[in-house]
């Protein structure tokens, strides 16, 4: 059963089009990676899905319900959080003060209160540095902070825009090794990844979006493999040298 | 020396009053990137509403305050509504420029209408008295005005830090797209905000009424220091807009007791200038947006 299905949904800014069409389905449970060049429109899915952008047409519908007309709070009530590319902690507020926000569309303070204890047992950052100023995290401790305040509403689905990008290789290894333990415990994750083969290797499923649409949708090992996408995503096949793993510190 | 300490003094006094009377103009720039131009024409109408209830019901403008900022709060949401929300959000900087520039001028007219143009002065049975304390005079209006700002900014400085509606202003001045993404109703906090600037303006234009002659074109004047003190206190920072307040009166003062009170008005953009060059984003702003 999909937990998320979007079918023929076109959006865009302005007068243009970015998305032209797109269908996908997320399976409840799984971890779905979209991969695709720059521009193809990857990002603009989730700031459809998560009501930052309202579609021109098309349907998007979570557990069968539409919600393609919806403001991002009531997006967020039905249990999508969407965590942003660029950094989205609040810099000069405390981490505890930015996680707590997480659970703000809930309106009870004591229920945040309670449910930060509970991420934070599984995040221990967030007790370590709770005083500190997000800002003056590391990037790597910051998408794990941003993380941490996804779960505050312990949602169903959780879309995570390019999670790697601008990481170190081993914090970026951390955070692919984060979202896949949280898949393990029954979220599903809708990822968008420029690091294609780092997403499709944690990934159950895997698209390939290019100039607005699907082109190409497979499990995500069998992508990996796929010289398909090689030609679709970066112009050439993927050589066995591109998809070998990145050595890490 | 004397002359010197005794300049400090009336110059810390009355920047606790530019503090209070900036602190809204940062706030709703930080906010909704709204340019407030007509936050001093907002100061110059808590003058002229607080003059009027003292000369009118003999009401004490500090009583007022209590009265005025309520109202005016509900006014400034209204305005909100009115004039800015309607800008696009990708214009609204440059856009609520010219807004609220045609409100300074609607407000300045409305009052010339009702009061005329001459010079208007909130004279109260304390007005011409002082302490004296180790030898310097202390003005009893200007301790209270300075007291008056303090507690008002202990008030705000409370609200945006131990509330939950107050995390929500400051996580907007951040991280607008994020803050919305977490469910924060931003228009809503826009509104409300824009409130808080208003009243706060009112509450600063009771007291500025009884330190300084007043007129429905004093508002000219006003808005350009209050720019200067939140540009070099660095837009959006609600602790770099006081800082700048205190600095920038104290500088006025000093300027004007020892070496002319001609110029002393002058002090505010030599001073800008001279620190902005040293530093772009001003004293206590960040490269990033807002630090409130």
């Amino acid at each position: 059963m999909s937990t998320l299905k979007l079918d023929g949904v076109v959006a865009g800014y302005g007068q243009g089009d970015i998305l032209r069409g797109v269908s996908l389905e997320v399976e409840a449970g799984s971890v779905m990676c979209v991969i695709g060049p720059n521009g193809a429109g990857k990002s603009t899915i989730l700031r459809a899905v998560s009501g930052l952008l309202r579609p021109r047409a098309g349907s998007i519908a979570v557990d069968g319900q539409p919600i393609a007309s919806l403001k991002p709070r009531e997006v967020l009530s039905r249990g999508i959080v969407h965590v942003p590319q660029e950094r989205s902690l609040f810099p000069q507020m405390t981490v505890w003060e930015n996680v707590l926000l997480g659970a703000h569309v809930l309106g009870d303070r004591a229920r945040a209160r309670r449910r930060i204890e509970e991420v934070a047992e599984r995040f221990p950052i967030l007790r370590e540095r709770r005083n500190a100023h997000a800002g003056s995290l590391s990037g790597g401790e910051q998408k794990t902070v941003e993380l941490a305040r996804a779960l505050m509403l312990d949602p169903k689905l959780i879309m995570l825009d390019e999670p790697s990008m601008g990481l170190d290789p081993k914090a970026r290894q951390r955070v692919f090794t984060t979202i896949r333990g949280l898949n393990e415990t029954g979220l599903t994750v809708l990822l968008v990844e420029q690091n294609a083969r780092a997403g499709l290797e944690i990934a159950d499923e895997g698209a390939v979006m290019d100039g607005g649409v699907v082109k190409l949708r497979a499990r995500g090992r069998e992508l990996l493999d796929d010289p398909r996408v090689g030609a679709l995503y970066l112009g050439a096949p993927i050589t066995p040298r591109e998809a070998a793993p990145e050595p890490t510190r | 020396m004397h002359l010197f300490i005794q300049a400090c003094i009336l110059g810390l006094l009355a920047g606790g009053v530019y503090a209070l009377m900036a602190s809204g103009l940062t706030l709703a720039f930080g906010v909704m990137r709204v340019i407030n131009v007509a936050q001093g024409a907002m100061i110059v109408l808590g003058a002229f509403l607080s003059y009027t209830l003292f000369t009118k019901a003999h009401i004490d403008p500090f009583v007022s305050v209590v009265l005025l900022t309520p109202l005016m709060f509900l006014v400034g949401v209204a305005l909100q509504l009115v004039f800015i929300r309607p800008l696009r959000a990708d214009e609204r900087e440059e856009l609520s420029l010219l807004v609220t520039w045609a409100l300074a001028l609607g407000i300045e007219g409305l009052l010339s209408v009702l009061y005329k143009t001459n010079y208007r002065s909130t004279i109260t049975s304390y007005a011409d008295k002082s302490w004296r304390v180790l030898g310097y005079h202390l003005s009893e209006v200007r301790v209270f005005a300075f007291g008056m700002s303090v507690v008002i900014l202990t008030l705000l400085y409370l609200l945006l830090t131990r509330t939950e509606f107050g995390r929500t202003v400051r996580a907007t001045v951040q991280n607008p797209v994020s803050a919305r993404l977490l469910g924060v109703n931003v228009d809503k906090v826009s509104a409300l905000g824009f409130g808080i600037s208003v009243a706060t303006a009112t509450a600063a234009g009771a007291v500025f009424g009884m330190v300084t002659p007043f007129f429905p074109g004093s508002h000219y004047d006003l808005i350009s220091r209050l720019l200067s003190i939140i540009v070099l206190g660095g837009l959006g920072s609600l602790g770099g807009a006081i800082i700048a307040a205190l600095f920038m009166g104290m500088a006025e003062a000093v300027f004007a007791a020892e070496i002319s009170p001609t110029w002393s008005s002058f002090t505010f953009f030599i001073v800008l200038i001279a620190i902005l060059l040293l530093r772009p984003q001003g004293l206590f702003g960040t490269n990033e947006r807002g630090a409130l």
